[in-house]
């Protein structure tokens, strides 16, 4: 409660100065230590101000392709996940199929997280550990997924039996 | 300042016309009576420039950072909780397998038989609360999932319309995600 009303008198006083005045007061009134979340990386110089801004090489497939795939598979896995309990009946095939969906979806996912926070152009060694990090680990969570279909009962019967154990 | 300037300019035009004779001389003296201003200059290389520009661009703010976004504004908007869910979903799935992988080398049991056992055994708040922090993110991420599948076709994209439908999402969550978890 306490801190809501802090913050309410805080933003009161700070619509007047700049930005970095408000920040300053906020730190100097908390006793708490400030502690920046994602602080920017030290900028560094590269070419010279009348340089043009550099344009990729288009491509499709990491650009319009690519968003549409991501949007065909988010959008096939409503059907794929209500199936089982419209059907009222579980089939291996839709349960792999649902699997392989589910790999891609995650892959694509944590693919486009990385690709936001771990820029190429600040933290190139970074993001080349990331992405190929996680193309170990899909690999690995892909064969584990065959695994499990294979010799345990599936994604969906292991779900439902936890749901009602 | 601008005025004055213009009336230099056409005094300067005037003094710079041979033809002119009367205005010329009234030019030229009127001229030598201005005030003029010595200006200290220093000559510097191109590579000297060079590094003042780039130490004044190592000042340059960065943008965009966290700090400019407002909370209230857009952090339940449902556009980053749906990057938490699914990233938490997810990361529970790749965990999961890779132990399931993992575990005949290291002696643990996850097929499903003792995961079922070991979680029936639970007491049922456990039980229900385990649950709830699956059904949730999942219940989450499928209904903003589908809204933002409908925003990528352009729909629902007035001011309204967003902001309402982030707190349904977080409604209708809530409730199938209590359900899920307590009553199923």
């Amino acid at each position: 409660m306490a801190s809501i009303a802090r913050s309410s008198l805080l933003r009161q006083v700070a619509t007047k100065p700049a930005l970095q005045n408000s920040i300053i007061a906020r730190a100097a009134f908390h006793t708490t230590a400030k502690r920046d979340l994602l602080p920017p990386l030290p900028q560094r110089v590269v070419g010279t101000v009348n340089d043009a801004a550099p344009v990729p090489p288009p491509s499709p497939s990491h650009g319009s392709y690519h968003w549409t795939f991501d949007r065909l598979v988010a959008a096939s896995l409503i059907p794929l996940t209500v199936a089982p309990f419209a059907a009222g009946s579980l089939n291996p095939t839709m349960d792999a199929v649902l699997c392989a969906t589910l790999l891609i979806h995650s892959h694509t996912g944590f693919q486009n997280i990385i690709v936001d926070y771990v820029p190429q152009y600040r933290t190139p060694r970074a993001r080349k550990a990331a992405i190929w990090g996680l193309n170990a680990a899909t690999v690995v969570v892909g064969l584990a997924l065959y695994e499990y279909e294979t010799s345990d009962v599936g994604i969906t019967e292991t779900i439902k039996r936890l749901w009602k154990a | 300042m601008i005025a004055q300037r213009t009336g230099t300019t056409a005094l300067r035009r005037v003094a710079a016309n041979p033809n002119a004779v009367f205005t010329s001389t009234f030019a030229k003296a009127a001229m030598s009576q201005m005030q003029t201003r010595q200006a200290t200059t220093q000559k510097i290389s191109a590579t000297e420039a060079r590094s003042i520009l780039d130490a004044q661009r190592l000042n340059r703010p960065v943008s965009p950072h966290l700090d400019i976004y407002d909370k209230q504004q857009t952090f339940f908007g449902g556009s980053i909780w749906q990057r938490f869910t699914g990233s938490g979903l997810s990361g529970g799935l790749y965990v999961f397998g890779a132990a399931y992988l993992a575990a005949p080398l290291l002696g643990w049991h996850l097929e499903s038989a003792s995961l079922v056992s070991a979680f029936g055994a639970l007491p049922f708040a456990v039980k229900s609360g385990v649950k709830f922090l699956v059904a949730w993110p999942f219940a989450f991420h499928a209904f903003n999932g589908v809204r933002h599948l409908a925003l990528d076709l352009g729909m629902f994209m007035k001011r309204q319309q967003i902001v309402k439908g982030g707190w349904y999402i977080w409604g209708a969550s809530l409730v199938s995600g209590l359900y899920l978890a307590f009553f199923l």
